[in-house]
C-alpha cells in the first residue's frame, strides 16, 4: 500500500513536472540585451507568477540559432537579422521587434585614455584590427603596446564593429586575438590591462577604468557615443537591440515582449543606459 | 560461490536463481555502459567525418585555425591543452604527493581525518568560482609578476595551469594517500627496526612500493585536468593560432592561447550549428579530446592495477 502510494506520488510529480516544463519561457542571447530582459523576467515572475529562464549563450548569433532550433520561443539580439541568417534557416520566419538603441563603443584603459588618446578615425581601427599599427605612440598616445581584446565571433558587438570596418562582417580579414565575450569580461579585462583596446557596449563604459573613444570623422570632427549622437545616428555604431520570435509572438512570448515594449519595460530599457523606443522619435530613424 | 557450500537441495536453486539474476543485471547494466561510450565515440565520429573529408590528417597537424576561410588546424590547441596540463600536473604533482605523504606518514591519525576532509571540500567547490577567483586575483598577481618580460595580459597558458593545478589538486592528495596507506605497516616496522628513520623509510621504503599508486593518482589528476573547460576559460585568453615558434620555448607560456576546451566552451559551438564543415570541426575537437582523456585515464588505471598485483 505505502509503496504503492509512493508510486503513484512520484508519478504525480512527474507529470507536474514536465507539465511546469511545456509553460517555461526560455530566452537566450545577446549579453547586452540581456541585462534588460532579466530584469524584466525577475518583474514577471513575481508578478504573474510566469516560469522564465534567460541565457547569453553564444550572444546575438547563439540567440538566433537557438531559436531556430526550437531550444528559445525568444531569441535577443544587438544586431540585425542578416539575409545569411535567414538563408542558414528557411523555415524560421524571424519576428524582430525592437526594445531600444544602443551604441558600440571602443574602449581603451585608463593609461591610454589619459595619455592622450580620446578619439579613433575608421582607418585607425582597421590598422588597430589588422596589426598595421601595434604602439599606441602611432596614434599619438603614450609608448604603450595595444592590447587589444577582440570580441568573440558572432557577437552582436563583434557584427556591428566589423561592419563600420569592412561594411560586411564577411568580409573582415581573419585575425587572432585574445577573445572576449560577455560584456561583464571585456570590461574587467580591459580596465585591468594596460594599454587594452576592446569593443563594448557604450551603456556599460564607466568612465572610471575604462572608457570611450571618440570616432574622428573625415573633416576631423569628432563623435562621441552619448545619447544625442546615437539618437540621431549620427555615432556611426549605433544599433537597434530587439527580441526576436518566430512569428508573431504567442502565449509567454507575447506577455513578455509586451511588456518590454510598456512604459515599464521601456523604463528598464532606459535604466540600463540603453535608449528607450520614445525617444528616438522624430530624430530621423524609422 | 557458496552456493556448493551450502549443500541442501531446495535452497541452493533458489539462491541460483538469485545470482543469475543479479549476473544478467550487472551483465546488462555493463553492456548498457559500453553501448553508451560507442554511440557517443560513434557520433562524434560520423558528425566530424565533414572535416576529415575536408582537412584530413591536417586538421590534426594543421596550426592555423580560421573558420571563414575554411582552414581547420588544431596542433595549437593541443598544444596549449598539453601545456595548461604539464603545469597543472607540476603544481598538483608536488604539492599533492608533498601532502598525501604528510597526511598518510607523519600527521597522527585524528589530525589526518581532518586534513581529508578539508582537502575534499577544495573539491567540492564549483569550477566557475575557481575561474572567477582567477579572474579577479590570479590574472592580476600573473600580470604584475611577469611585467618584465612585457606580457600581453594577465591571461595567459600559465594562468590556466596555475588554476587548473589547484582545481585537481584534491584528486592528487586523495588518490596519492590511498596509494601510500596501502603500503602495509610491517614494512614501515621493519624499516625502523633495520635502523632507518622516519625519512629514509618514507623515501626508500614507502614511496618505492607505493609509486605505481602515485603515478596513477597523477594520471588521473591529468585526466581531470584536461577535460576542466570554465575555470581555464575565464583565464587563458582564448587566442587562437598560438602555435610557437620554438616548441621547448617557455616564453609561449606567458602568453595567451586556447586549449580544445576553451574553444569548445566559446562562441564558435554557437555559430558552427547550421554548417556541416564548421560544425564538424568542431564536433572532431571533442572527438580529440575524448580520445585524450580516455588514453590518460586507461594510462592511470593499467598503472594502477600493475602497483596491485605487485
Amino acid at each position: 500500500m505505502s509503496k504503492r502510494s509512493l508510486l503513484s506520488i512520484l508519478v504525480t510529480l512527474l507529470l507536474l513536472s514536465t507539465a511546469a516544463a511545456a509553460e517555461v519561457l526560455r530566452i537566450n542571447g545577446s549579453t547586452t540585451v540581456n541585462a534588460v530582459v532579466v530584469e524584466a523576467a525577475e518583474i514577471l515572475r513575481t508578478k504573474k507568477g510566469m516560469q522564465i529562464e534567460v541565457d547569453t549563450q553564444g550572444g546575438s548569433t547563439g540567440g538566433i540559432s537557438a531559436l531556430a532550433d526550437g531550444r528559445v520561443q525568444i531569441g535577443m539580439i544587438s544586431r540585425p537579422v542578416t539575409d545569411e541568417d535567414k538563408t542558414k534557416y528557411p523555415k524560421i520566419q524571424f519576428h524582430p521587434i525592437a526594445i531600444g538603441e544602443d551604441a558600440v563603443a571602443i574602449i581603451v584603459s585608463r593609461d591610454v585614455w589619459d595619455g592622450g588618446v580620446k578619439a579613433l578615425t575608421r582607418a585607425q581601427a582597421q590598422q588597430i584590427y589588422e596589426s598595421k599599427v601595434k604602439n599606441w605612440k602611432e596614434l599619438g598616445g603614450p609608448d604603450q603596446r595595444i592590447v587589444f581584446f577582440n570580441k568573440e565571433p558572432g557577437r552582436g558587438t563583434w557584427e556591428v564593429f566589423v561592419h563600420w570596418l569592412y561594411g560586411d562582417a564577411k568580409k573582415a580579414p581573419s585575425v587572432s586575438f585574445p577573445e572576449v565575450g560577455a560584456n561583464e569580461e571585456a570590461r574587467t579585462k580591459v580596465a585591468s590591462t594596460r594599454g587594452a583596446l576592446s569593443q563594448l557596449s557604450s551603456s556599460w563604459v564607466d568612465n572610471k577604468k575604462t572608457f570611450a573613444l571618440g570616432i574622428k570623422g573625415d573633416q576631423g570632427q569628432v563623435v562621441r557615443p552619448d545619447p544625442a549622437h546615437i539618437a540621431d545616428r549620427s555615432y556611426p555604431l549605433s544599433r537597434t537591440l530587439s527580441v526576436v520570435t518566430n512569428g508573431e509572438p504567442q502565449g509567454a512570448a507575447k506577455v513578455m515582449v509586451d511588456f518590454l515594449l510598456s512604459p515599464e519595460g521601456q523604463a528598464l530599457v532606459r535604466k540600463h543606459g540603453y535608449l528607450a523606443l520614445a525617444d528616438l522619435h522624430g530624430k530621423g530613424k524609422p | 560461490m557458496t552456493v556448493a557450500a551450502l549443500g541442501t537441495s531446495a535452497v541452493p536453486r533458489r539462491s541460483w536463481r538469485r545470482l543469475e539474476i543479479t549476473r544478467l543485471a550487472s551483465l546488462g547494466f555493463t553492456l548498457f555502459g559500453i553501448a553508451v561510450l560507442a554511440y557517443i565515440l560513434g557520433l562524434l565520429v560520423v558528425q566530424s567525418l565533414p572535416v576529415w573529408r575536408h582537412a584530413g590528417a591536417g586538421y590534426l597537424t594543421g596550426t592555423e585555425w580560421y573558420f571563414r576561410d575554411q582552414k581547420f588546424g588544431i596542433l595549437p590547441m593541443v598544444y596549449g591543452t598539453v601545456a595548461v596540463s604539464v603545469i597543472a600536473i607540476a603544481i598538483a604533482g608536488f604539492l599533492g604527493v608533498g601532502t598525501a605523504i604528510f597526511a598518510a606518514e607523519v600527521l597522527p591519525r585524528r589530525w589526518r581525518l581532518g586534513l581529508k576532509l578539508l582537502i575534499e571540500l577544495l573539491a567540492g567547490i564549483p569550477s566557475v568560482v575557481y575561474g572567477i577567483l582567477g579572474m579577479l586575483l590570479l590574472r592580476d598577481w600573473i600580470y604584475r609578476a611577469l611585467e618584465r618580460w612585457d606580457v600581453w595580459s594577465g591571461d595567459t597558458l600559465l594562468t590556466g595551469g596555475l588554476v587548473l593545478g589547484v582545481m585537481i589538486l584534491p584528486t592528487v592528495v586523495t588518490l596519492a594517500d590511498d596509494a601510500l596507506r596501502g603500503v602495509p605497516s610491517a614494512q614501515r616496522q621493519a624499516a625502523r627496526a633495520l635502523g632507518l628513520n622516519r625519512t629514509e623509510t618514507i623515501v626508500s621504503v614507502c614511496l618505492p612500493q607505493a609509486l605505481p599508486g602515485l603515478l596513477a593518482a597523477v594520471l588521473l589528476g591529468l585526466g581531470r585536468a584536461l577535460g576542466e573547460t570554465i575555470a581555464v576559460f575565464m583565464v587563458i585568453g582564448r587566442q587562437d593560432n598560438q602555435w610557437p615558434e620554438k616548441l621547448l620555448s617557455l616564453r609561449p607560456l606567458v602568453e595567451p592561447g586556447q586549449t580544445l576546451t576553451t574553444k569548445l566552451g566559446g562562441a564558435e559551438t554557437f555559430i558552427a550549428h547550421a554548417e556541416p564543415l564548421h560544425w564538424g570541426a568542431i564536433v572532431g575537437l571533442a572527438l580529440v579530446l575524448l580520445a585524450l582523456v580516455l588514453g590518460v585515464t586507461l594510462a592511470g588505471a593499467l598503472v594502477g592495477r600493475l602497483g596491485d598485483h605487485a
